[in-house]
């Protein structure tokens, strides 16, 4: 079942869920807005490897905006630390941000259970927008977990911005 | 409802979730990691965009580069399913903040559908990618009301599958016939017999 607004309004009350700052104008009938932080990511070396620890550049993104050109890729956050050790949070995108072509994720909008920290976008412009620090990019939904809850511990946890990839630590490679 | 890891693991023991093989290291909080499974094919499509065909991707040294924008088909490792939940197949944060998608906005499996599971990769930037490499997760989602089973098409096969949408291209002389025997009615046909 996915939450109301005002049940998550109720729940970032009681400490359920955490959203730092929590602005009550956010609040949609069944998610909560996300703004934009002012830093963003971009990758400057390619063929990228998950294997490999890749190369970023940072970004700060100045009132005046920044233009992201048509199909490329950054990535962002939200200025809101986000999480909820109750529910699950899906990331979406805001409709008026779709429209003009941007994604916000890459088909990875599950946030896991007990993840808090500020989420990162996985912004690809399909034509060129500009982006300003602060902006309604996204939304994020709440959605009630069946079965014994475990919370997350992993390579992100407590994410303060934009983190790339980190799938080069994955253990797994070796037994390939 | 979503099914937290603990559940899905308890599901997989009851029989209500097939995943084949299945492995507890790959459980997250609320979901199950998937592998990239052995044949990715690059999509090409006729200028008009009612034709299409699959070209096998070589490996070289151990790994397929993909190029950027431009469609793949891939597909799980694992044989995944479920009679009892739905099931949703997302991509890993790990890859989604390397901007690479694992399917294009269809993420919905029907119930009864089990099988390996098409990929449909679009990457941002030129990237590798590895036969074998945890790519993406599973979450499964309990229903409300009475249950019908899937028993379409795609759900019989366990590679790669072109859209029925396209009505398949041959590969140039000496090449072999890609999609497998009893092709579907296909969509574009059956449009355009519905306009006449």
């Amino acid at each position: 079942m996915i939450l109301t607004g005002n049940e998550i309004a109720n729940q970032i009350r009681s400490g359920g869920i955490v959203c730092e700052p929590f602005e009550h104008e956010h609040v949609n009938p069944n998610s909560l807005d996300l703004t934009l932080g002012n830093r963003l990511l971009r990758y400057t070396r390619e063929p990228l490897d998950p294997r490999a620890e890749a190369e970023v550049e940072e970004l700060e993104i100045p009132r005046s905006g920044v233009t992201l050109p048509g199909l490329t890729f950054r990535l962002g956050c939200s200025h809101e630390i986000i999480g909820s050790n109750h529910f699950v949070p899906i990331v979406h995108g805001k409709s008026s941000t779709a429209r003009a072509g941007l994604f916000v994720h890459v088909t990875a909008d599950l946030i896991d259970i007990g993840s808090v920290g500020r989420i990162t976008f996985q912004l690809f412009a399909t034509m060129p927008i500009t982006v300003y620090p602060g902006m309604r990019i996204g939304q994020v939904t709440f959605w009630k977990p069946h079965g014994a809850i475990d919370l997350y511990g992993g390579k992100y946890k407590g994410s303060t911005g934009p983190m790339k990839s980190l799938s080069f630590r994955d253990k797994f490679w070796g037994t390939l | 409802m979503i099914l937290t890891g603990s559940e899905i693991a308890a599901c997989v023991r009851r029989g209500e979730i097939t995943i084949e093989p299945f492995n507890h290291d790959m459980l997250n909080p609320n979901s199950y990691n998937y592998r990239l499974g052995e044949q990715l094919y690059r999509v090409e499509t006729s200028a008009d965009g009612d034709r299409a065909r699959r070209i096998p991707c070589p490996l070289v040294e151990g790994r397929w580069l993909l190029a950027k924008q431009q469609l793949y088909l891939g597909h799980t490792l694992e044989v995944i399913g479920s009679t009892h939940y739905v099931t949703s197949l997302i991509g890993r944060s790990s890859m989604g903040r390397l901007g690479i998608f694992v399917q294009v906005s269809a993420n919905i499996g029907h119930v009864g559908a089990i099988h390996r599971w098409t990929l449909e990769i679009v990457t941002a930037h030129d990237t590798y990618l590895y036969p074998q490499q945890r790519i993406g997760q599973i979450s499964f989602w309990t229903v409300a009301g009475a249950q019908r089973q899937y028993s379409g098409w795609y759900g019989r096969h366990n590679e790669p599958m072109l859209s029925k949408g396209h009505v398949e291209m041959q590969l140039q002389a000496g090449g072999e016939r890609q999609q497998p025997q009893e092709p579907p009615e296909p969509l574009a046909r059956e449009a355009r017999r519905g306009r006449q």
